[in-house]
C-alpha cells in the first residue's frame, strides 16, 4: 500500500520542479502528522487527497494553490486523536433506538440539486473538512445500563454514489460506525440520517456546511454565517444542548396520548419506502392559493393530503390524524443541532369533511392552537416527565416492552406526517449554484405515506413519500392541487419492490 | 401524472436473508411447541427445555442480530451467556456432575481470546471494554458455582476460575481509567 502511494506521489511530482516537489513532499508530510488512525484509514485518506490533487492538477491548478485549498490544517485534529466524548440523547432522540427493529430505522434525507454534475472527490473532501466541526454527527448509538447514548467517534465516512432505495437502515454489520450516509447522484447531494442524531433542521445545517465546504474546494468565496457554519470553526457547545430540560409549563399525560387513526388502504411493503413523488411548485402561487383559502401553506397542504385520503380510503368513515411535527427553535432562538422538534396532530373526521375552504380554516384554527407554545412547552414537559419516570429501568426491560408499545403509542396514531422545513437560505454568492433542495421523510409502521416540503428561492418541492403499492392517494394529490390552478412538475422514483 | 425519474433504479434485491428468517422464525417456534409437547406428554426428563433454549440462542445470535453497538466483542458476550446457560440447562435436567468443570474452561477461554484481541488492537478497541468487563463478570459469577457444588468441582474448575478472576484483576488495574469512564457514561440516567 505504502508502495503504491510513493507511486502516486511520484506520479503527482513527476515533471515538476524542485521546489514544487519539496511543496508537496511538504504537504504530504504534514498531512500525515495529521492523521493518527489505523493503516487501512491513514490509506484512505491517503487517497482521498492524492485524487484530490489530481484533479485539481487536471483543472490546470499551481501547486500552491492547491496545497492551500486542500490544506491538511482543514482536518483540524478530528483524525489525530481518538478521544471519547458522550453525550446523552435527547428526549426525543431517546425513543428512536428503543423502538428500532430489524429492518427498520428512523431516518430522514435532506438533498440538494444543484447546477452541476458532483465531483466526487470534492464532496469527499468537502466530508473529511467538515465532520469535525459537527461532533454529534460523527458519533455512534450505543447502550447504556439505562438509556441509550452518544459516543463520538473519528471514523472515515465514504460518500457514495447513491445505488440503492432512500432511506435504507444503515448497515450495522457491514460499518458499524455511522449515523448518517453521504450520497452523491448526478446533480444531486444527499445526506440520510439516523433521526436519534438530529432533526430536519439541524441536518440542514450539516448539509449546507458540506454544501458550503465543497463550494470553496471550487473555488468559490463567499461569507460564512448563519447559514453556513465555518467548518474550521471548534465546535460551539449551544449547538450540542438537549433543549427538552429548559421545557416550561405543566405536563398533562393526556395530553400525550390521541386516539388511533385511519391508516391509507394497500399493502404494507416489508422494505420499506415503495415510491417517492416531488411536486415543485412555485411557493409564491401556493402562497396565494393557500391565502384564498385563508389558510397557511402548512394548512393548505395538510387539508390537500386529508382531502387524498377521503379518496383513496374506502371505508374512511373515522379520524384521521396528520402529525405536524413543529420546530422549537422558532419560539426561544436555540442553535441546538440536537433534535428540538415537537409535535401535534391536525384531526379530522374523513366521512365529514364536505368542503375544502371550511376544512382549510378548521385545520389553520387548529395549527394556530395546538402547535403554540404554550402547548408544545406542555408536551415537552410530559416527555421529560415520562422519560423521568423511566430511568432507572434498566435498558434490557425497556428495550422488549417500548419495541411492543411503540407502535400503538406512537405511529398508529397517526396517519400521516406532513413535515415543512420552511424557506432554506443560503449565502447570496452562493444561490445561483443550487436549484433546489428535497426532504425525505420515512414513513413509520404501519404509516403508508408520509410527506415533507421545503422551499428555496421559488421552488416549493412538496414531496409524497410512500409505503405501498396503491397510487390513488398521490393521483389525487396532484389533481387537487393542479385544481387550484398550480403549475405543478413532477419528478421522483420508480415504483420500488416490496 | 408522470414524474421524471430522478432516482436511480437500483438493482433488484435479493430477499433471502428476510425470506430465511421468516421461516426459521415459524420452523423454531413449530419445534419448539411440539418439543414441549411431547416432553410433557411422555413425561421424564425435561430435555424440550434445552432444544427451546438452544433454538432460542441460535434465533438470538444469528437472526435478531443486535441493532446497536454490535461487534466481535459484544456479540462473544453474548455466545457466552447462551452456551453458558445452556451447559446450565443440560447438567440441570440430562446429566449431572461436570458442568462445575467445563463452564469456567469455556468462560475463561472465551476471556482469555477476547483479551487478547483487545490489547492486540487497543488503540482502536478501547471502546469495547465494558462488553470485557461483562464477559470478566460472566467468569466471576462461575466461581462460586463452582465452589458451591464442592465435592463434585474439581480442581481444574477452581484453576481455571482463579485464572479468569486474575485476568480481570489485571485488565481492571491496567484500565481502571477507562473503566471509571465506561462506568460513568454507562451508569448515566441524567439528560444532558
Amino acid at each position: 500500500m505504502k508502495q503504491k502511494q510513493n507511486l502516486h506521489l511520484q506520479k503527482l511530482k513527476s515533471g515538476r520542479s524542485e521546489a514544487e516537489s519539496v511543496r508537496i513532499d511538504d504537504f504530504f508530510n504534514a498531512l500525515d502528522q495529521k492523521l493518527d488512525l489505523p493503516l487501512y484509514g491513514k490509506n484512505l485518506i491517503f487517497q482521498h487527497f492524492i485524487r484530490a490533487f489530481e484533479y485539481y492538477q487536471d483543472q490546470g491548478c499551481d501547486v500552491n494553490e492547491i496545497c492551500e485549498r486542500i490544506d491538511p490544517n482543514h482536518l483540524g485534529d478530528f483524525f489525530a486523536s481518538n478521544q471519547r466524548r458522550s453525550y446523552p440523547l435527547d428526549n426525543a432522540a431517546i425513543i428512536y433506538p428503543l423502538g428500532m427493529k430489524f429492518g427498520q430505522m428512523p431516518m430522514f434525507r435532506l438533498s440538494v440539486e444543484l447546477k452541476e454534475d458532483i465531483e466526487p472527490i470534492l464532496l469527499q473532501l468537502a466530508l473529511d473538512f467538515t465532520m469535525k466541526r459537527f461532533p454529534t454527527f460523527s458519533a455512534v448509538i450505543k447502550n447504556g445500563f439505562f438509556w441509550h447514548y452518544l459516543e463520538t467517534t473519528n471514523h472515515i465516512l465514504q460518500a457514495e454514489e447513491e445505488k440503492d432505495v432512500p432511506c435504507k437502515p444503515i448497515s450495522i454489520l457491514l460499518r458499524s460506525y455511522r449515523s448518517l450516509r453521504v450520497l452523491y447522484y448526478k446533480k444531486r447531494i444527499s445526506v440520510e440520517f439516523f433521526h436519534s442524531i438530529t432533526d430536519g433542521s439541524g441536518g440542514m445545517v450539516f448539509l449546507k456546511t458540506l454544501l458550503g465546504e465543497y463550494f470553496r474546494l471550487h473555488g468559490k468565496i463567499f461569507t460564512y454565517g448563519c447559514c453556513v457554519k465555518n467548518p474550521d470553526e471548534l465546535p460551539d457547545e449551544a449547538e450540542l444542548v438537549n433543549e427538552f430540560k429548559n421545557a416550561q409549563g405543566k405536563g398533562d399525560f393526556s395530553k400525550f396520548v390521541d386516539k388511533k387513526s385511519i391508516q391509507l388502504d394497500g399493502k404494507l411493503s416489508k422494505t420499506g419506502v415503495t415510491r417517492i413523488i416531488h411536486f415543485i411548485m412555485d411557493s409564491d402561487e401556493l402562497k396565494k392559493v393557500s391565502r384564498s383559502y385563508n389558510g397557511t401553506v402548512t394548512a393548505y397542504l395538510c387539508a390537500i393530503l386529508m382531502l387524498a385520503a377521503k379518496k383513496s380510503i374506502v371505508r374512511n368513515d373515522g379520524i384521521f390524524n396528520i402529525q405536524i411535527p413543529v420546530n422549537m427553535r422558532k419560539f426561544n432562538h436555540s442553535v441546538t443541532l440536537r433534535n428540538y422538534s415537537m409535535y401535534f396532530n391536525a384531526t379530522e373526521n374523513l366521512s365529514q369533511i364536505e368542503d375544502k375552504k371550511e376544512l382549510i380554516e378548521d385545520i389553520a384554527a387548529q395549527i394556530k392552537d395546538k402547535g403554540d407554545e404554550t402547548h408544545m412547552n406542555q408536551m415537552m414537559k410530559i416527555t421529560g416527565k415520562l422519560i423521568a419516570s423511566l430511568n432507572f429501568v434498566p435498558l434490557f426491560i425497556k428495550v422488549p416492552i417500548v419495541q411492543t408499545v411503540y407502535g400503538y403509542l406512537s405511529n398508529s396514531i397517526i396517519g400521516c406526517t406532513l413535515s415543512n422545513l420552511g424557506v432554506i437560505e443560503m449565502p447570496q454568492e452562493l444561490q445561483d449554484e443550487l436549484d433546489r433542495f428535497q426532504f425525505i421523510l420515512m414513513p413509520g409502521i404501519p404509516n403508508r405515506v408520509t410527506s415533507s416540503m421545503v422551499t428555496y428561492r421559488k421552488k416549493a418541492v412538496f414531496t409524497v413519500i410512500k409505503n405501498c403499492h396503491e397510487t390513488v392517494f398521490e393521483e389525487e394529490v396532484y389533481r387537487l392541487l393542479e385544481e387550484d390552478g398550480l403549475a405543478i412538475e413532477t419528478e421522483g422514483s420508480v415504483e420500488y419492490e416490496s | 401524472m408522470n414524474p421524471r425519474i430522478i432516482y436511480p433504479i437500483p438493482e433488484r434485491q435479493s430477499s433471502f436473508y428476510r425470506t430465511l428468517r421468516n421461516i426459521v422464525r415459524i420452523v423454531f417456534l413449530c419445534a419448539s411447541a411440539v418439543c414441549l409437547l411431547v416432553n410433557l406428554l411422555v413425561k421424564g426428563k425435561m430435555w424440550s427445555l434445552i432444544v427451546i433454549w438452544s433454538l432460542f440462542s441460535i434465533w438470538k445470535l444469528v437472526f435478531s442480530l443486535r441493532m446497536v453497538e454490535f461487534s466481535i466483542f459484544s456479540h462473544t458476550i453474548r455466545i457466552s451467556f447462551y452456551l453458558a446457560v445452556l451447559l446450565l440447562l443440560i447438567e440441570h435436567f440430562l446429566a449431572r456432575g461436570w458442568a462445575q468443570t467445563v463452564i469456567p474452561i469455556v468462560l475463561f477461554t472465551f476471556l482469555l481470546l477476547m483479551i487478547i484481541i483487545f490489547y492486540v488492537t487497543y488503540d482502536r478497541k478501547a471502546r469495547h471494554l465494558s462488553s470485557i468487563m461483562l464477559l470478566g463478570i460472566l467468569c466471576l459469577a462461575s466461581i462460586p458455582y463452582s465452589i458451591h457444588s464442592w465435592p463434585i468441582t474439581n480442581w481444574v474448575a477452581f484453576a481455571f476460575s482463579t485464572a479468569s478472576f486474575v485476568l480481570f484483576l489485571v485488565m481492571v488495574i491496567i484500565n481502571r481509567k477507562d473503566i471509571l469512564y465506561e462506568l460513568k457514561v454507562r451508569l448515566n440516567t441524567k439528560q444532558s
